[in-house]
């Protein structure tokens, strides 16, 4: 019973074919579906779910929904009990409302960002299968990552009005939906107010997190790849492509991850997240930031938060 | 104003807020050119059109824009000049001030300045 991982994200775009070409050429997905209104779903290599990122053209960019994938039908039920017990409203969404995939809950997180929940999507298989595999699949394009690994949501944050919508949000996974918290940045007068969260309910360092803003919005979708060398290669293949990255390869304190962070053609952060940092445990004690050492937890070389963490996002 | 269609063709973009002036080719957005000269008189961000940061007044000169949020240029702002950077190819030489900024910290109004 419970939640597995993160299944799916949607994404606003502002130009559908500019972001094809990355998504394809430098993310290295490839494009499974194009429903009626024009949305088109990818796949990485590595993934066995139908899809894994949805592109919408809008005329302005960010996050539409976040999906993740529970174990069972039967778990539904009683996260539709939960979330209700918890005050918040939960809607049942049909099978095949979402495109292939089967009966779905759907509820807005405590900063707004909608979520659904789901057991069933159209299994369609890696690129190497599972009878004597390959280690990975000749033709991969790009960065040829993995998977869609994990999503960073920028969730309202202002200790004055006494808002802050990551502490609600991080109850609310944790409570709700069992997730559990892996590290934090403290801050404020007292060092007691989350600025941010990083939750896991597997054993990656975070299959979620959240981050203080002035608004909810998105911060990154990240994608999974094994090694440092591979996140090098994925920063030629971002050179090459003349994409705007917004930090080079750097390790990350929190999480330990080795990262880029770059952004999509219509200014929707990517991060490519390398290495599993450490093995996430449900009792594991939770890692905390100091607001005197948050330079190092996010960019932990050069020890320096780079003005745009907090400010640039969609 | 001299208006050319040539790809490679170079204009005089000037920031009136800092008096720098950068060149800029045809067929580079206008924040592009300032960053890749490591000049920083606009502020700079997704360079996508999507975040909003880099958002600037043209007051002369001829150019194109791509597509950019309107959560952050209405269509009033587009058509008056008030553009997002990263989306403004120019045509001739252009005279901009900026309207953008990275807003502070979000931390900076608590007692321990990071």
């Amino acid at each position: 019973m419970g939640v597995m991982r993160i299944s799916h994200i949607n994404i606003r775009v502002l130009d559908m074919e500019a972001s094809l070409k990355h998504y394809v050429n430098v993310i290295g997905m490839k494009v499974v579906h194009t429903d009626a209104a024009g949305s088109v779903y990818l796949k990485c290599w590595d993934e066995w779910d139908k899809y894994s990122v949805v592109l919408t053209e809008a005329d302005v960019a960010g996050i539409i929904n976040v999906g993740y994938k529970v174990e069972n039908n039967a778990d539904l039920d009683e996260f539709k009990q939960r979330i209700t017990d918890y005050g918040t409203a939960v809607e049942d969404i049909a099978e095949g409302a979402l495109p292939f995939v089967g009966r779905a809950l759907k509820f807005s997180i405590p900063s707004g960002h909608v979520m659904y929940l789901y057991a069933d999507k159209e299994y369609v298989g890696t690129d190497v299968g599972t009878i004597n595999p390959e280690p990975w699949p000749d033709g991969l394009v790009g960065a040829g990552v993995h998977w869609l690994d994990h999503a960073l949501l920028m969730s309202e944050f202002d200790i004055d009005k006494g808002i802050n919508r990551v502490e609600d949000n991080t109850k609310f996974m944790i409570d709700v939906l069992d997730f559990y918290l892996v590290e934090q940045i403290l801050v404020g007068p007292e060092g007691d107010q989350q600025l941010a969260t990083w939750l896991s309910v597997s054993n990656t360092p975070h299959d979620i997190a959240f981050v203080g803003g002035p608004i909810n919005g998105l911060h990154h979708l990240a994608f999974f790849m094994d090694s440092w060398d591979d996140v090098l290669k994925a920063a030629d293949v971002m050179g090459k492509n003349k994409v705007k990255i917004d930090v080079t390869p750097q390790r990350h304190g929190v999480t330990r991850g080795y990262t880029i962070y770059f952004f999509d053609p219509s200014g929707n952060r990517n991060e490519t997240f390398g290495g599993l940092g450490y093995l996430a445990q449900r009792d594991r004690p939770v890692t905390t930031w100091t607001e005197d050492q948050i330079g190092s937890g996010i960019f932990y070389h050069t020890g320096v938060l780079n003005e745009a963490f907090t400010t640039v996002y969609t | 104003m001299n208006v050319v269609r040539d790809e490679n063709q170079s204009f005089v973009v000037t920031i009136e807020d800092t008096g720098e002036s950068f060149s800029c080719q045809s067929r580079q957005h206008v924040l592009s050119a300032m960053s890749r000269m490591g000049k920083k008189g606009i502020p700079s961000g997704c360079h996508g059109g999507g975040c909003g940061v880099c958002k600037i007044q043209i007051n002369d000169g001829a150019y194109e824009t791509k597509k950019m949020s309107r959560a952050h240029i209405s269509a009033t702002e587009e058509a008056s000049g008030c553009v997002l950077a990263c989306r403004v190819f120019p045509r001739s030489d252009l005279s901009l001030c900026v309207i953008g900024k990275l807003q502070k910290n979000i931390l900076k109004k608590t007692d321990k300045p990071l």
